[in-house]
């Protein structure tokens, strides 16, 4: 175990420098923000001498190797936009979003998991016909179509909770509900499909022929087996959490990496984009590695030699 | 019985959901509602808390060019000189000055004015303030301070700004984003860094706090040398990027002015129990840009007028943007110096006389040509550049319509990868006409647009040095005409600025897109 876990965090080194050069060349043909930083009456002349002063006419491995250089003492460079160091800005958003996405996979899984369970042990009943076809409908709403609807119904006509910002706990359900309701969607048919594959296995047929209730056949035997998939799932979704966050915060002004990373894409700051997009990769590389050693607590056969 | 309430309760609250979903003003109608998400929906209320679309940048005011970073800077800094809403420019910081030559001018400090530190404003501030931004060529005010040669200081209060060249737009620069003076002596001594985090100036509001993407906030200055501000006790900017959540944050209350509010949402608002549309012309001229360079039909005089005659500005203006702009012949709006005013408010729709132009210029068949423009950067862009194309097919020209993401669009510009048109809105935060009608300099745009008039060449030179303010406002406004007549750039309509205000409060928007909140009052 102690060996595995030294070998995958040494792997995150090359995956975060490959993402970091696909980030870095993405960003670089995409073009550079000086036009966009100057005014629309901007000359020619004044466009040139700001790209040089921000050293943006350099060759692409010039700019690669300062970029590499800075990477190596986790120095993003300066937002343009905000004339600041570009990673404590990000570091400062992250608080935000991991708040936000907490909530929303809390929200996913308390949804999800006894709803797909419920669904499996009552196939084809009207109730799993429910939470199938409801999950495909909830899956195809767009978040940011839900997000304002929520805002219209539960803020506007109700008054129920505060349209956007960030602060009380009552600022934080609709947008987690917004984020967590899509993900409990698809969390729902995999957990469902998960149980039902479990629940045909010849061991939960003999526990039954033992006379054992259903509901510890379920919660005792099957439940356990069917989390494996569960987990991996929950880890994957960690990406789709994120990305719903571009969208969520954005629609409920929530202060996160996603409001930041749409705004610094929209103004090519480059050094925020880089910075984003390494932390995020980060955090996912993490949760995948978490998910790893929870197979491990939940399923001991696993090995990892 | 019990599923079948089951199903009954379920499809009711589906149908309520998609109700609420589809229905315009209705939800709207009503009083707003109480909740937890107010922020100053008790009409007594000393919270002033304005939704803005974007978040303000920075506190380093000479590296930005944004004019929402600067609506929330006028609350904390003051300027030399300050224009008021005519845009007549009088002094703000400054207690009287005099021309000395063309290079010079000598100003004294008002006394007694302090920063929100405690520390007295002085020549030293602004000899600091000025040639900094005169002099790092990093700063994104640069281009329009550099003009400045140093400033030289007499005593504690007396100072002479001294110019590279004659610069009579001098007092333009004073009174704008970028001018707002610094606190010397409290940057040296703690950094900049520290400032940036702790940003202190001279205006009627002080800092509190800002976190980023969410709010800004400010409390009065109790030394503010023009007295302290009593009517609001707090001063929030949040900061809503999505349209339609800044408009549900105006009708519940949440907030008590919402931003570029866009013409779908006019109606929630007005028809909404206290709260309604404010607007007022901004200084933002909506324009197509054509290329006269040779062997392009819009070369021809007679070509580009026969455009400007067959687009119906009335019709865009009224139809398309709802009343949210004014036809005009000029980018020099009034309120601007050197503004053509006979040329404002007025637009040549003539098809006739369009279809008998492109007879004269042999294009009787008509010919194909380009219209670029981005969607979404000003008020109904799209809209208004397929109506035009629209348009100039009753004259028998194909317009092609390539829509660019801004980026891409700006990026166009600067490779002069322009075709036959171009879409775009200009602003002028100069408020001087002198920087509006730079557009028809030839040697600016050789390879851009490639216009060229001998007249207007001579004008520009002339006005760039013409100290003398009456005749550099009677030669702008000749360019003004010319340029009505030879139509480089078709004008099409100047924006207003479209906020929701809340019924709470009395404000009046400036065409500066300024939002000041000591000139904000309760009701």
């Amino acid at each position: 175990m102690g060996k595995f876990l030294v070998r995958r965090l040494l792997q995150i080194i090359p995956v975060l420098f490959i993402i970091s050069f696909i980030v870095f060349c993405l960003v670089f043909v995409a073009g550079d923000p000086v036009a966009l930083m100057l005014p629309e009456d901007a000359s020619q002349e004044d466009i040139e001498q700001l790209r040089e002063s921000l050293g943006l006419n350099e060759p692409f491995h010039i700019q690669y190797l300062t970029y590499m250089a800075g990477l190596f003492t986790l120095d993003f460079g300066e937002s343009f936009r905000y004339n600041e160091s570009a990673l404590p800005i990000v570091l400062e958003r992250l608080p935000a979003t991991i708040e936000l996405a907490i909530a929303a996979m809390v929200i996913a899984i308390v949804i999800a998991i006894p709803l797909g369970i419920w669904s499996a042990t009552k196939q084809n009943s009207p109730v799993d016909l429910l939470a199938t076809g409801g999950s495909v409908l909830w899956k195809a709403m767009p978040n940011f179509w839900l997000g304002i609807m929520l805002i219209l119904l539960f803020s506007v006509t109700f008054g129920w909770f505060p349209v956007s910002g960030r602060g009380t706990f009552m600022h934080l359900i609709l947008p987690a509900i917004t984020l967590g309701t899509g993900i409990a969607a698809e969390m729902t048919r995999l957990i469902r499909s998960s149980m039902l594959e479990i629940l045909n296995q010849d061991y939960i047929r003999t526990a039954r022929s033992k006379g054992i209730r259903d509901f510890f056949v379920i919660n005792k035997h099957a439940f356990r087996n069917a989390l494996i998939p569960v987990v991996t799932i929950t880890a994957l979704q960690t990406s789709t959490v994120v990305g719903g966050t571009l969208i969520t915060e954005t629609v409920f002004s929530w202060p996160g990496l996603g409001q930041l990373l749409i705004q610094a894409v929209n103004t090519r700051d480059m050094a925020i984009v880089q910075a984003s997009v390494f932390v995020i990769a980060f955090i996912v590389i993490l949760m995948n590695l978490l998910a790893d050693i929870i197979y491990k607590v939940l399923d001991p056969r696993i090995k990892y030699n | 019985m019990r599923k079948k309430s089951f199903w009954g309760f379920l499809m009711m609250a589906m149908v309520a959901f998609m109700l609420v979903g589809c229905s315009g003003s209705e939800e709207t109608s009503e009083a707003p509602a109480e909740g937890e998400g107010k922020a100053s929906t008790n009409a007594d209320s000393k919270t002033l808390t304005i939704a803005l679309g974007t978040d303000m940048v920075t506190f380093d005011i000479h590296d930005h060019n944004n004019t929402s970073t600067e609506a929330v800077h006028v609350n904390m800094f003051n300027y030399l000189f300050k224009k008021d809403a005519s845009g007549e420019i009088h002094p703000e910081l400054v207690q009287e000055f005099t021309q000395i030559d063309d290079l010079t001018v000598e100003m004294k400090l008002k006394e007694g004015v302090t920063f929100h530190n405690g520390d007295p404003l002085t020549s030293a501030d602004v000899k600091f303030t000025l040639e900094r931004v005169a002099t790092d060529d990093k700063l994104q005010e640069y281009p329009n301070y550099k003009q400045i040669k140093e400033v030289q200081i007499i005593d504690e209060l007396t100072f002479k700004v001294v110019t590279h060249a004659p610069e009579p737009s001098l007092f333009h620069r004073l009174s704008r984003l970028g001018s707002g003076i610094l606190p010397s002596k409290y940057i040296e001594e703690n950094g900049w860094d520290h400032f940036l985090a702790n940003p202190v100036g001279t205006g009627p509001y002080q800092f509190k706090e800002w976190v980023r993407d969410d709010r800004i906030v400010f409390t009065p200055y109790d030394n503010y040398y023009d007295g302290k501000v009593e009517e609001w006790d707090e001063l929030v900017f949040r900061i809503i990027p999505e349209n339609s959540t800044r408009v549900s944050e105006l009708l519940t209350g949440g907030v008590d002015i919402a931003v570029n509010v866009p013409p779908a949402d006019w109606d929630r608002i007005n028809s909404n129990e206290g709260t309604s549309v404010v607007q007022e012309n901004s200084n933002r001229v909506v324009m197509l840009i054509l290329r006269s360079t040779e062997g392009l039909p819009t070369s021809d005089v007679r070509v580009r007028q026969a455009i400007d005659f067959a687009i119906d500005n009335g019709a865009i203006t009224e139809n398309v943007l709802k009343g949210g702009a004014v036809p005009t012949l000029t980018r020099v709006g009034p309120g601007n110096f050197g503004a053509a005013e006979d040329l404002f408010n007025k637009f040549n729709y003539d098809l006739e006389k369009a279809k008998q132009l492109m007879a004269e210029a042999g294009f009787e068949d008509g010919f194909e040509m380009t219209l670029q423009s981005p969607r979404g950067r000003y008020l109904q862009d799209a809209e208004v550049a397929e109506m035009i194309a629209g348009m100039l097919s009753a004259i028998n020209i194909k317009v092609n319509v390539e829509f660019l993401e801004w980026s891409n669009f700006v990026e166009m510009r600067a490779a002069n990868e322009n075709k036959e048109a171009y879409l775009i809105g200009l602003g002028n935060s100069m408020f001087d006409g002198a920087y509006s009608v730079d557009w028809y300099r030839a040697a600016r745009f050789e390879g851009h647009t490639d216009y060229k008039n001998d007249r207007i060449e001579e004008l520009l030179a002339a006005s760039a040095v013409n100290m003398n303010q009456e005749e550099r406002a009677a030669q702008i406004q000749e360019i003004q005409e010319i340029a009505a007549e030879e139509v480089p750039h078709i004008m099409l309509h100047q924006e207003k600025i479209n906020l929701g205000v809340s019924d709470r409060i009395n404000f009046v928007p400036t065409p500066d897109e300024m939002l000041y909140a000591p000139s904000m009052t309760r009701k």
